[in-house]
């Protein structure tokens, strides 16, 4: 019982960080970034060349690559989705193409073996009987950490506003003097490093290889469906539904049914209320 | 969507005619499967462009209804071994089943939803394949199916007539009153409600039309194939038909059919570049994407018969 509290607890906090990326590039440039699960590829992968290869601290490795993903990103929006924002598909296309070419830039590179990525911490700690390497838990705290910092930097900063303000509404936004494009910018880095800190944190204790991004794609695909795309609260909500669902399922049943447990619930909820538990728009 | 005049269906002739005799000058077997799966991608992509290209609304699982054609011809050989020429009727009759069963709670639905539910679904079929392998055969699938025509020229003949008599059906519904009202959807969904038009009813018969045409085709893969595994499910056939879709211009149909052909050749021939091809190929893509926004094989054609006329 306790088993699944915790080990729920951290993967949702890892989904969490995932999504919330995800739903953040979405709700305030409309952008179905489809290149999301490459962040997080490139995350893990950056971290293990600075450690591994460049023989950089652990401890300083990780905001590096961080910082890498996120300048890719912001790369990425400026010429490669703004000039094509006018086509919903195109978006769609173009974000699609640089997934598969990152996908197969890390294939080329690095070949398809799995390669293994220092841990932060190395011991395994024990909470009320159950195991647990120290990794997980650290996952979950930076996870929290980061969540948290994200909520008061947009609740409570002028730049937070900002997006806050182009969110609801572009055009206005834009006549009241905020320079949208800057904004877009700033919310594909903060979406890019999110996803890349995820990568990082659990390239240590999962496999790290080529088209590692994929999945943690769907997944946060899932997640903002169910919570509302475009809605923050909504996909740390959907979050947390997920990731415990999950851990019950691979308990209950078998780690090969947990797959379907997300793809379920956006079909339930595109269903039953398709703009998601706390989505703004309704989808129809 | 134009009229069409003399010169396309004179194109049309020469092209066919072309694909026709091609494997008589170079006769190889070789050519002649790559040729076979040529038309094949050609009948998913058209069949993909008359759904979505036609009604705007963008449908990234396709290969759930290639998947289930084929499967269909698999079950069908390899547990009940009828007659292999029943499984392609029952293809297209299971293909239309699931775009019944996906189109009613997704076609509802506006935007990106659509695409993001159909992709969704696609992948909760693979998965359940992989699940049930008892049954379906795991990661391995289902092998041992009857090839429908013994001669691979013939079957390639055959395959390309269907690719032929789908483009003509498909091309005729959509200049047809029917077409013009999925494009009107396209255009304006409310507007088209409010004139009294049963949106909804439009919407899912393309669907089940589009779908039908992609099971069948999932069904002329199985047999050529003589197997079917789980891979035909994943996204990445989604995305290949929708790249072809772009390439031809979308809403044509006929330029789906000819993308499709031409990357299908494209990618056997970049086969010698070996790791570096589907590096090539998103490379291709990203550059069509940036300088031919409308396409490349529709918008080309007519600008050669305004030329010409």
């Amino acid at each position: 019982m306790l088993q699944i509290l915790i080990y729920g607890a951290v993967s949702s906090a890892i989904y969490a960080m995932l999504a919330v990326g995800f739903t953040l590039i979405f709700g305030v440039a409309r952008i179905l970034n489809l290149a999301h699960g490459s962040f997080y590829a490139l995350g893990a992968y950056a971290a293990y060349v600075l450690t591994s290869l460049l023989k950089i601290p652990l401890f300083l490795a990780a905001p590096l690559a961080v910082l890498l993903v996120a300048g890719f990103g912001v790369v990425m929006e400026r010429f490669l989705v703004r000039p094509l924002r006018q086509s919903q598909l195109a978006v769609l296309m173009i974000t699609l193409a640089v997934s598969l070419a990152v996908e197969q830039a890390l294939f080329l590179i690095f070949g398809s073996e799995y390669r293994n990525v220092p841990s932060f911490v190395a011991e395994k700690m024990s909470i009320g009987g159950v195991d647990i390497s120290g990794q997980r838990l650290l996952a979950l705290v930076a996870g929290v950490l980061v969540l948290l910092t994200l909520w008061l930097f947009i609740q409570r900063t002028r730049l937070g506003a900002a997006i806050l303000a182009v969110s609801q509404d572009p055009e206005a936004a834009q006549y009241m003097g905020i320079p949208t494009n800057r904004i877009f910018s700033i919310v594909i880095a903060i979406s890019a490093g999110t996803a890349a800190l995820a990568g990082v944190l659990v390239s240590p204790f999962l496999t790290v290889q080529p088209s590692m991004g994929l999945l943690p794609m769907v997944k946060a695909f899932a997640i903002v469906i169910v919570g509302g795309l475009g809605s923050i609260p909504g996909s740390i909500i959907a979050s947390l539904i997920l990731g415990y669902s999950e851990t019950i399922v691979a308990y209950l049943i078998s780690t090969s049914w947990t797959e379907l447990v997300s793809l379920v619930a956006v079909v339930i909820t595109l269903m039953i209320r398709p703009s998601g538990i706390l989505g703004r728009r309704a989808a129809f | 969507m134009r009229r069409i005049s003399l010169i396309d269906i004179a194109g049309a002739i020469v092209l066919v005619a072309i694909l026709a005799l091609a494997p008589m000058f170079v006769s190889s077997n070789y050519l002649t499967g790559v040729l076979t799966v040529c038309a094949i991608y050609g009948i998913w992509a058209s069949s993909w462009d008359f759904m979505s290209g036609l009604t705007g609304r963008e449908n990234f699982g396709h290969s759930l209804f290639i998947g289930a054609g084929a499967y269909t011809a698999g079950f069908l050989a390899t547990i009940w071994s009828t007659n292999p020429w029943l499984s392609l009727p029952t293809a297209v009759g299971v293909a239309i089943a699931f775009s019944l069963l996906v189109g009613f709670p997704t076609l509802r639905l506006r935007g990106p939803y659509f695409a993001l539910a159909m992709l969704s679904a696609s992948a909760i079929l693979q998965r359940l394949c992989l699940i049930f392998w008892e049954y379906t055969g795991g990661e391995e699938g289902l092998y041992g199916l009857d090839p429908l025509i013994r001669s691979p020229l013939h079957y390639y003949w055959f395959v390309l007539a269907v690719l032929v008599i789908t483009v003509i059906v498909l091309t005729l519904l959509a200049q047809s009153h029917w077409g013009l009202l999925l494009r009107a959807i396209r255009g304006d969904e409310a507007t088209c409600q409010a004139a009294g038009i049963n949106v909804t009813f439009y919407k899912i018969a393309s669907l089940m039309i589009s779908a039908g045409f992609a099971g069948l085709g999932g069904a002329l893969y199985a047999h050529y194939q003589l197997q079917v595994s789980p891979p035909l499910f994943s996204v990445v056939v989604s995305i290949t038909v929708i790249i072809m879709v772009y390439v031809g211009g979308i809403g044509s149909i006929y330029g789906a059919a000819v993308a499709a052909i031409l990357l299908t050749l494209l990618t056997e021939m970049l086969r010698g570049f070996g790791e570096y091809r589907l590096w090539i190929y998103t490379l291709t893509l990203m550059l069509i994407l940036f300088f031919l926004p409308n396409g490349l094989i529709a918008p080309l054609w007519r600008r050669l018969t305004e030329r010409l006329r």
